[in-house]
């Protein structure tokens, strides 16, 4: 039994312990917020900023590309977006809300259920995209009675516009969203991307710098402050040599044929058109291009995705007649300066290689020859010069390698060689009527339009293999200068100003009127071997418009003092110079009438 | 009389208790100035009404506690057998009971109810009997069951761990009090046989916070957060970003002390726990000098459940602790247990007030009475 002096020992003891317990506690609960706040405070003290600090992306307005005079290609629109905020609708009743804005958007029963089962698997304190890229009429009368609708908003942004559309589409090329490869590369996922044109190729200039807002958020999300915003930078314009009046002249004049035309400064090297057609509209792109649309381009016989004037090589037709020349000139080939007789075709062995006039041309030269387009001429001088000389003189012109326009993916076309080896590795025989016949630009050979403006601007500028380019200021650069002898490079000239300009030439019915004297050359290139012993040639109306032969035209003007080269391609087109002719005519014409109108301006 | 009683009044202990009232009011500001000022006001009013109950409690003289312990046991313990059967359920525990004009928790009362029972028990007792430690035991076991399956785990280890400190003082010997401690897992085992799914569910929530960790896990992580970018003088009156931002959970109620932590830093947390540590630690002097021994008893379970409630908040919101729902005393926002504290405290003014100029109970070998 205790008595009760021991319980009141006891219980002084105990008090000392629970006092002693006291201050330990105390010392443990300060010992950890010691841990906490002063030895572990950094690490916290980052925590507690992650938190709060939201760095939200601001997207940098992206460059314009304007033609030489400042017309806009590629330019920004504004358009609109409509967008929610599920939490801020009244009564949250989503259903109704975009019943509500039917009346004023006009979406269809399947957009506004789509629609409406976005919303709701949305974040409830998140704006919900509703609608994109809208005209301002089309939200100008819902934005006049925004405070009827809480909860929605119309706010502006911008979106890339092409003004020119299908004209312009192979050069400019398109935007698209960022895809994994740009992320990569440091782009936003909500960022366009130049995905083809000069859009890809000027992406990094065109594109600004993005700019970066720091923003104070709360727990959830909401955005509370705007802190420090560091502005993006806006992109760089790009101003091309293109002359837009020109290349709406030129699509005008292919009357929807399928074809390429390019024109080009012949001193600077400068592009002014650089026209394929069929084109697409790349609007649709940025406008939300439908599955079936993108798969009825891919599919289209006309191939509207193709850049024709880089991107595909043809035979160039009697237009290589110009190479053969210069080829015999050089090489001093005893017909360059003599003539022959052209009863209409060359025996062969037992072939005939016949001339496109089937009467013959009587007694040619060389003049003669590319005035009349005379193939028994060239393939005479062809089998005189050999596969080596034709095809040094080609590559001298620049033929075979890429031109170096900025311009992805372009095509070196092709140059026919003596020496091959098939596909199973066997040698093939080089026979001597290839020779001949590419001399006259059939065969393998292939060119590209702009591999054929370059060389139609080098006859004229004295031999200037020009590099060619699409901005507009760029330094003229001379990728080689072809050494003619002045009075040779006169004689060519000559013939090719008589095409135009003097009864009998093959493009004078055409071009006689033309604003400019007008110097060049007219091609028709057979796309299939059709025999020409074949008397079956005179139905060439039920031959079908795919074997058709390929239209041409090459040459420059003012033949005087030469400004501009061009080439014009009119697939299936038949003949060059009534095809291919009226398209070079209608270039002239447009930029003797801009020079009128420079000259006239007071 | 009255004016003795007034001038006998124990001033370390007031001047601590109002300390802590002005602490705890800023505290209350800062962790609400920019939602519902309509909270602050209403603690304010808390104070007010909860000073006057101090003050009233420290007259009315300690025998009425004495005569009351059992009526006022027993009825807190009726109120909590109520609340299963028609009380209100309150984030996710059935704690509340409605009695039309006001809604409490009985578990609040049930606290000082048994501290007070206990007291009256072994005022007049003698320790290191069976009969006496058996009574002890169903005395405190009855409420802590009762409450551990609303469930409330946090208010059940209080509960225990103060009943185990009134055996202490009431002078069992060592090996009663770790038989105690030694019986409490064996009850709460057969609890657990006989508790439903869905209180399990809540039992493990309570012990494990982690295995929700979009809740529970996420406040004590965002509240260390507070804590520890605070540093050492504190971002600043109203300027913690933790607070201002509302990462932090319940910011006027469980988790205030992280609002103080993150605001005032650890200049400001060592200001509250010395606060702390000098208030209770006068209340054991108190204890200690009582002149009765039901005086000492009592004093000693009230400061215990101060100091518990003050750990475990602190240690729950600082991550030593799991999550279970404590008030920090005088700081958190609520009214039931604002006032049912400072009425706890105002009964050890009053013990302090009756002692004074007596000489504690063994040593004028008093009877052990009365």
């Amino acid at each position: 039994m205790l008595n009760q002096l021991n319980i009141r020992k006891r219980f002084d003891g105990r008090m000392n312990l629970l006092h002693l317990c006291l201050w330990a506690l105390v010392l443990i609960l300060l010992s950890r917020m010691v841990y906490l706040q002063w030895m572990q405070h950094d690490g916290f003290m980052l925590q507690a900023e992650k938190n709060r600090l939201n760095i939200v992306p601001v997207l940098p307005t992206r460059g314009t590309i304007r033609d030489r005079f400042g017309v806009g290609l590629a330019v920004n629109h504004i358009s609109y977006q409509l967008s929610m905020i599920p939490e801020r609708v009244n009564n949250g009743d989503i259903h109704q809300a975009l019943q509500q804005l039917q009346p004023f958007m006009h979406w269809t029963p399947k957009q506004l259920m789509r629609m409406e089962h976005r919303v709701t698997h949305a974040r409830h304190d998140r704006p919900v995209l509703l609608e994109d890229k809208l005209r301002w009429q089309q939200v100008a009368p819902l934005a006049a009675r925004l405070h009827h609708f809480p909860g929605v908003d119309v706010k502006s942004g911008t979106h890339r516009y092409y003004p020119y559309k299908a004209l312009t589409s192979h050069l400019i090329g398109y935007l698209a969203l960022a895809r994994a490869e740009d992320i990569r590369r440091g782009f936003l996922r909500s960022e366009h991307v130049g995905r083809s044109g000069l859009e890809r190729i000027f992406e990094q200039r065109l594109h600004g710098r993005l700019g970066s807002q720091q923003e104070e958020v709360d727990a959830f999300n909401r955005r509370v402050a705007v802190l420090k915003k560091s502005p993006p930078t806006m992109g760089e314009d790009v101003r091309l040599s293109l002359n837009i009046r020109v290349q709406e002249a030129a699509a005008k004049a292919m009357h929807g044929r399928t074809g390429a035309v390019v024109v080009m400064d012949v001193h600077t090297g400068e592009i002014l058109t650089l026209l394929s057609t069929p084109g697409i509209d790349t609007n649709q792109f940025t406008l939300g291009l439908e599955q079936e649309e993108w798969q009825s381009w891919l599919h289209d016989p006309q191939r509207p995705l193709l850049n024709r004037t880089v991107h595909a090589a043809y035979p160039p037709g009697s237009t290589w007649k110009m190479v053969s020349a210069f080829a015999g000139l050089r090489n001093k080939a005893p017909l360059a300066h003599g003539h022959t007789q052209c009863p209409g075709y060359v025996e062969l062995a037992d072939r005939k290689l016949r001339c496109w006039k089937r009467t013959g041309h009587g007694r040619v030269n060389l003049h003669d020859a590319l005035q009349h387009s005379c193939d028994v001429y060239f393939y005479k001088l062809g089998d005189q010069l050999g596969m080596p000389a034709l095809r040094s003189e080609a590559l001298l012109w620049g033929f075979g390698a890429k031109t170096g326009i900025l311009l992805p993916r372009e095509s070196r076309g092709h140059l026919a060689a003596p020496l091959q080896r098939l596909h199973n590795g066997r040698k093939r025989t080089w026979v001597r009527g290839e020779t001949m016949i590419t001399a006259i630009g059939q065969g393998q050979t292939t060119v590209t339009p702009l591999q054929m403006a370059r060389f139609a601007a080098a006859i004229a500028n004295g031999g200037d293999v020009l590099r060619p380019h699409l901005e507009a200021g760029t330094k003229p650069e001379v990728i080689r200068h072809v050494a003619v002898a002045p009075e040779n490079l006169k004689q060519v000239q000559q013939a090719m100003y008589d095409v135009a300009n003097k009864a009998g030439g093959t493009a004078y019915y055409r071009l006689r009127h033309a604003a400019w004297k007008i110097a060049g050359k007219t091609g028709t290139a057979q796309v299939i071997g059709m025999s020409q012993d074949d008397d079956k040639k005179k139905d060439k109306k039920l031959v079908r418009n795919s074997h058709k032969d390929h239209a041409w035209f090459m040459g420059y003007a003012p033949y005087d003092h030469p400004k501009v080269a061009f080439a014009i391609l009119v697939e299936h087109g038949g003949h060059g110079g009534s095809a291919a002719g009226p398209v070079a005519l209608a270039i002239v014409n447009e930029l003797s009438k801009e020079e009128h109108e420079v000259a006239d301006a007071p | 009389m009255l004016r003795d009683d007034i001038q006998k009044l124990d001033m370390v202990l007031l001047c601590c208790l109002l300390a802590l009232a002005c602490l705890g009011l800023t505290v209350l500001y800062a962790a609400v100035y920019q939602g519902n000022h309509a909270i602050f006001q209403k603690q304010m009013l808390y104070w007010a009404v909860g000073l006057v109950l101090f003050f009233v409690m420290s007259l009315v003289p300690l025998r009425v506690f004495a005569l009351s312990a059992w009526p006022f046991y027993l009825l807190s313990l009726l109120c909590l057998a109520l609340v299963p059967v028609i009380g209100d359920v309150h984030m996710g525990a059935r704690r509340w009971l409605n009695l039309g004009i006001v809604s409490f928790q009985p578990s609040e009362m049930i606290k000082w109810a048994l501290m007070l029972v206990l007291a009256h028990w072994f005022a007049s007792r003698e320790p290191d009997s069976l009969k006496n430690f058996l009574v002890a035991v169903v005395l405190a076991g009855v409420p802590a069951a009762l409450i551990v399956i609303q469930p409330d785990l946090g208010t059940t280890l209080v509960l225990l761990f103060a009943a185990v400190v009134v055996l202490m003082a009431s002078g069992f010997a060592w090996r009663w009090l770790l038989g105690a401690l030694a019986l409490s897992p064996m009850v709460g085992y057969f609890l657990w046989q006989h508790m439903h799914g869905y209180q399990k569910q809540r039992v493990l929530t309570f012990i494990d916070p982690q295995s929700d960790p979009l809740g529970a896990g996420y406040h004590v992580i965002q509240s260390m957060i507070a804590i520890g970018s605070g540093g050492i003088l504190g971002k600043g009156f109203l300027e913690g970003t933790q607070v201002r931002l509302h990462f932090l959970p319940e910011q006027h109620t469980d988790f205030i002390f992280s609002v103080l932590a993150e605001e005032a830093g650890l200049l400001g947390v060592l200001v509250l726990l010395v606060l702390y540590g000098l208030l209770i630690s006068r209340m054991l002097s108190i204890a200690a000098h009582a002149h009765t021994r039901f005086g000492s008893l009592l004093a000693t379970g009230i400061s215990a459940i101060f100091t518990l409630y003050m750990f475990v908040n602190i240690g729950m919101v600082s991550g030593v602790l799991p999550v279970v729902g404590v008030p920090l005393p005088f700081v958190s926002y609520g009214g039931s247990a604002l006032l049912t504290m400072l009425l706890a405290l105002g009964i050890v003014m009053r013990i302090s007030i009756e002692s004074q100029g007596q000489v504690p109970w063994q040593r004028a070998n008093h009877p052990m009475v009365l």
